[in-house]
């Protein structure tokens, strides 16, 4: 078939003209094949360049169109709309990179102009065959779920809520507020966690657009971006949420007397019994029953003191099961957060050993008054310490460990340094490497931290031991070289404290492969690009928000927050999502059901239609890789945009000479 | 019946008989033969690699190739060794041009060496190739809670040798535990008993043996177990001037911990070299064989 | 024509074979110095003598104590966060003040090394009454007598050996050596 194709060879200022003689390559160009014009012009993806793609297709009656210049991943969309504006379907046009692929990594121009001639024949080869292909668009339903209740989903819940959008929020504790709702004071305003948490919690629980689903779990999630079906397994609480008003008499009444159990919320520094609310401001205000260890869940018998003091409301029910539930939204925001450093990791620390060695968050726990002691930062004898040592970098910076720095700590620590001076007027030694504090007024606050007469050594602390061989009398010796004064500090403490580092929960790996998103080698879910797009994922429609994505403080965790939740509303207000057309298509008569391309599916786009019995791709989750075009034994898959045909004549192009 | 290459160093010769006696003795008890390698020459402990890394690694070589010709593991009992031929293994492994400079060498003794013998610590064998459910099994006179301090040292553990847990090993107390005595928890059980430096850097050494023996004692042990001549020795031999030195009175008794195996095996202290001590461990012998002396 | 690599590269070198990440990595925390049982004793810890290292001070590094003063115990090696074999520096910075014949004055680790290597050499096995003159010339009195009181009592009880060990093969074994490096002085 005869073509009219126009070749359009860009110097890119002197990034190509510099390296290939590009009125020789246009002169070839002109030569080949179906080749109608040859042009070179300064700059390609400018208005003017466009231009002149636009009019030459009028006035020369091109069919297709090459443009040889810089990346695709920069200028293809340009060149393709130029294209579309010309007349042309978009997918008529072709780029050819000699800029990063030819004039970048040439030395010699003779060469370098060579190859521009070669790949651009292959294009022209190439292009000849491209076929009309149309972007599909998709609608996006304008529901979205939010996984994690921490300070990140509640603040993406109410962005998204306020924009009038129907928000799911899960999350997996019995209440909302993730690790927030556990410190006491938050730096670098010293404000108070809880007073600033709660009222977002609250606006949460009220909001008529939220529905909070507490105690409950993703288990499924199928779909694709705009269309994703969720299941969500709401675990039972042997409490009905909506007849309970958090009045804490079933917990008065319980047959435990005494609290037995390890209290999760304050980290097991307290009990708490079978039956119990997580914490005063828990929210829902609903109460949980513990299954593992209330007599009546587990034995059956029990006199069920707990039914009898609920009284009329009857809000309690032992029978309660797991209900799922089937949700759709169209678009995912995740914000399932960090867990801490586990310090045992660490022997020669003796977290867990000794009783003077507590981790930060047990810190927070012991300062906050709503904790085990009720604000009085007590060792576990019930005395106040006198000296405390601070330790950085637990778990961080530390090849033996996590080499990555957890950001937070060293705020953190110039934060407890300061309560714990305030509170009990002791000793305290802060143990660093680097003081990072870069965030805005985290400057200032070491500043005032640092002239409130705390001990700030610069030296890593290498050993812990007892003060007393046999450690009886309690002390622990904390010693580190003293960088700066070149001295070695051997310095005796009532109390530790390890400012442990931030990591992903241990089972990432099994909830990312549930969104189909990647994580990164430290465990936390990878962003499309770290700089320009933090909160995207490579998967169309879900977000991340928060210390899922890496470390960080509660502003940047905020303001990521915001930022998944404008990308959410950046896709619903759209109402429709366009998808490249790029995508592989089973050839049906030729499908044999062999089932060999299903699995291979990185994206698991492809499913089997059973009475059928063959390969049925989903164009909306395909990304067109060439997986399965590629190991299909039948050849029966083929994709868009590059079908074998189109492929061997590129080939072909390129080794015209051999 | 399990067969080694067996290295004794030159420590085990006189100084630190009474552990090669010992070891090939509960060995036997266990069905394990110990071969020696016959010319063995010197590891070149600590000093050899302070003047040459490639003649170092050559002297270790030789030992290794000639227990490839008796085609058995080597076990060697003193943990300088063990790490001095370890790690000769390992670095030999990595580097082929280096085996091949070594082995131009070797030529010159008839040896050629290629890395088929592992190299295990004496320890590790009872622990782990033995086992020690095959230990307990040959206890006939169980240490009756013997307070014992399980110490280490620093060249059984370090450097690692892979991504192991170099800080919390337990396997000496659970040695312990199997013939029937009662591990302390010895803080110190891990740090280095100072090495050649009781020759070199006398002042500093005693220091090191004064807290290591301090906190055994504090710890409440009746006896140090080691697992290494040069442990052994400072911490015993060196008692009395580490009591001059600081005006201490320290009278611990240092015993290698074949010697206390050898015991719950029910074996006669004379021929583990129970006696050449020069800390008494008359109290250990007795609190185990529970005499009326 | 080649420059003269500079001390900080030279030593680089030196720790290349050592495996582990370069002296470049240390970020100069201190856990080195913490870790060490002996770093008391030293007049520069191994923290500074990296620093220093790093600086170029090279006269200062060569007239500090610090590595003769290490018992190779890998403490340092194991907790460090930046994964650098710090016992394999001070190996390779005994080695190379031996090497530049500049070992420190009044130390005996040097002349103890040398004189243990020596006796291998001669004998293939190491003989302690050897390696005794090395140091106890160094003691002051009290100490002498100590180490001879101890030494008799080893010796009573037949822990001391009376003569030299030999292997067998000495005269391969030298031929061994000799095709490593010339044996010089040796």
């Amino acid at each position: 078939m005869s073509r009219r194709i126009g070749v359009y060879i860009c110097h890119c200022g002197t990034n190509i003209a510099g390296m290939v003689d590009v009125r020789a390559v246009a002169e070839y160009a002109a030569g080949l094949p179906g080749v109608a014009l040859a042009r070179d012009y300064k700059y390609m993806c400018s208005d003017p360049g466009q231009e002149l793609i636009k009019q030459d297709i009028k006035e020369h009656q091109l069919d297709r169109v090459v443009v040889a210049a810089c990346s695709p991943l920069l200028h293809e969309h340009t060149f393709r709309n130029a294209t579309a504006q010309g007349g042309l379907n978009a997918y008529f046009a072709q780029m050819v990179n000699i800029r990063e692929h030819n004039a970048w990594v040439h030395v010699e121009k003779k060469s370098a102009t060579e190859k521009a001639k070669d790949l651009i024949r292959a294009a022209v080869y190439r292009v000849a065959l491209h076929k009309p292909l149309e972007k599909k668009e998709v609608p996006i339903n304008p529901d979205v779920l939010i996984v994690g209740g921490g300070i990140a989903g509640i603040h993406a819940a109410l962005t998204l809520g306020n924009a009038g959008k129907k928000v799911y929020l899960v999350e997996r504790e019995p209440t909302i507020g993730g690790h927030m709702a556990k410190f006491d004071k938050t730096f670098p305003t010293l404000d108070c966690a809880a007073c600033i948490l709660t009222p977002k919690m609250t606006a949460v629980k009220t909001h008529r657009n939220i529905t909070m689903w507490t105690y409950s779990e993703v288990e499924k999630v199928d779909g694709f971006v705009g269309n994703y079906k969720v299941t969500v397994r709401r675990k039972p609480r042997y409490v009905i949420e909506d007849l309970c008003v958090g009045c804490s008499e079933c917990i008065e009444a319980c047959v435990y007397k005494e609290a037995k159990f390890p209290d999760e919320f304050n980290l097991e520094l307290s009990k708490r019994k079978p039956v119990y609310l997580p914490f005063p401001q828990a929210t829902p205000l609903v109460a949980v029953i513990d299954p593992e260890n209330c007599i009546e869940l587990k034995r059956g018998k029990c006199k069920k003191t707990c039914v009898e003091a609920c009284g009329d409301r009857k809000a309690i029910d032992f029978k309660q099961e797991a209900e799922v539930k089937e949700i759709n939204v169209g678009t995912i925001v995740l914000a399932t957060g960090f867990k801490v450093f586990d310090a045992k990791r660490i022997p020669y620390y003796h977290y867990g050993k000794h009783p003077g060695v507590y981790t930060a968050l047990e810190i927070e726990r012991l300062v906050n008054a709503s904790g085990p002691t009720g604000g009085d930062l007590v060792l576990r004898n019930g005395q106040k310490p006198k000296s405390v040592a601070i330790v950085h970098c637990v778990g961080s910076r530390d090849e033996n460990t996590n080499k990555y720095c957890s950001r937070v700590c060293c705020m953190y620590s110039l934060k407890l340094a300061h309560l714990i001076k305030e509170r009990t007027e002791a000793d305290v030694y802060s143990f660093y490497i680097d003081m990072r504090t870069p965030g805005k007024g985290f400057e200032e606050f070491y500043n005032k931290v640092s002239s409130e007469g705390i001990n700030l050594i610069r030296g890593k602390v290498a050993d812990i031991y007892p003060e007393t061989p046999g450690g009886t009398n309690g002390r622990l010796v904390v010693q580190a070289e003293d960088t700066l004064l070149n001295i070695m500090r051997k310095v005796p403490v009532d109390m530790v404290v390890l400012a442990v580092g931030l990591e992903a929960h241990p089972d990432a790996n099994d909830v990312r492969r549930m969104f189909n998103i990647s994580c990164s080698t430290e465990g936390w879910f990878l962003e499309r690009h770290p700089k320009l797009a933090p909160v995207n994922t490579f998967t169309d429609g879900i977000f991340l928000a928060g210390c899922c994505q890496g470390p960080k403080d509660i502003p940047d965790t905020v303001a990521q927050a915001g930022a998944a939740a404008a990308e959410a509303l950046a896709l619903i207000d759209a109402g429709s999502i366009e998808l490249e057309p790029n995508t592989a298509f089973v050839v049906e008569e030729e499908c044999s059901g062999c089932k060999t391309c299903i699995p291979l599916c990185p994206y698991t786009a492809i499913s089997r239609n059973e009475e059928k019995k063959i390969a049925v791709i989903n164009e909306a989750l395909c990304k067109g890789c060439g997986t399965c075009v590629a190991a299909c034994p039948s050849g029966a898959i083929k994709q868009n945009l590059f079908e074998d045909e189109e492929i061997f004549e590129e080939i072909k192009g390129v080794l015209i000479h051999a | 019946m399990k067969r080694y290459a067996y290295f004794p160093g030159c420590s085990l010769e006189k100084m630190a008989q009474s552990y090669h006696h010992s070891a090939i003795a509960t060995m036997r008890v266990l069905g394990v033969e110990l071969e020696e390698i016959e010319d063995w020459n010197c590891c070149g402990a600590t000093a050899y690699f302070h003047v040459d890394e490639l003649l170092a690694y050559t002297l270790c070589a030789r030992n290794l190739a000639m227990a490839e010709k008796q085609n058995l593991d080597v076990v060697a009992p003193c943990s300088g060794c063990y790490k001095n031929l370890y790690f000769t293994r390992a670095h030999l492994q990595h580097e082929p041009d280096l085996a091949d400079h070594i082995n131009f060498a070797l030529e010159e003794d008839k040896l050629h060496y290629s890395g088929t013998s592992a190299v295990r610590h004496l320890i590790e064998v009872f622990v782990q190739d033995v086992g020690l459910d095959a230990v307990k099994s040959k206890v006939t006179h169980p240490l009756k809670d013997l307070r014992v301090a399980p110490y280490y040292g620093c060249q059984i553990l370090r450097p690692r040798k892979d991504h192991e847990d170099v800080e919390q090993a337990q396997y000496f107390e659970d040695l312990m535990t199997a013939i029937g005595a009662a591990p302390v928890d010895f803080p110190l059980k891990l740090r280095c008993c100072s090495g050649s430096l009781v020759l070199t850097n006398r002042k500093a050494a005693l220091s090191l043996v004064r807290n290591l023996l301090e906190s055994a004692g504090a710890a409440g042990a009746q006896v140090i177990a080691t697992a290494c001549p040069l442990c052994q020795v400072n911490l015993e031999c060196y008692q009395n001037q580490v009591n001059q030195e600081f005006g201490t009175d320290l009278h611990m008794p240092v015993m290698y911990f074949t010697q206390l195996v050898g015991l719950a095996f029910g074996l006669q202290p004379k021929p583990l070299g129970i006696g050449t001590e020069l800390v008494s461990t008359k109290p250990i012998v007795c609190h185990a064989r529970q005499d009326s002396a | 024509m080649t420059d003269k690599p500079t001390f900080r590269a030279e030593i680089g070198n030196l720790l290349y074979a050592a495996g582990g990440n370069p002296l470049d990595a240390c970020m100069q925390c201190g856990t080195c110095s913490g870790a060490c049982p002996v770093s008391g004793f030293m007049d520069n810890t191994p923290r500074r003598i990296i620093a220093m290292i790093n600086a170029g001070l090279k006269e200062r590094v060569l007239a500090s104590n610090t590595y003769w003063y290490c018992a190779s115990c890998y403490q340092c090696t194991v907790r460090c966060p930046r994964g650098i074999d710090i016992t394999g520096l001070m190996y390779g910075l005994k080695r190379y003040s031996i090497w530049n014949r500049q070992p420190k004055e009044g130390m005996i680790g040097p002349v103890f090394s040398e004189t243990f290597v020596k006796m291998i050499t001669r004998t293939g096995r190491s003989y302690e009454p050897v390696l005794a003159k090395s140091y106890i010339f160094t003691y002051g009195l009290p100490e002498m007598l100590q180490e001879a009181r101890m030494g008799t009592t080893l010796m009573l009880k037949g822990r001391l050996p009376m003569l030299p060990a030999r292997i067998k093969r000495l005269d391969n074994f030298r031929r061994m050596l000799r095709r490593i490096i010339p044996l010089g002085e040796l």
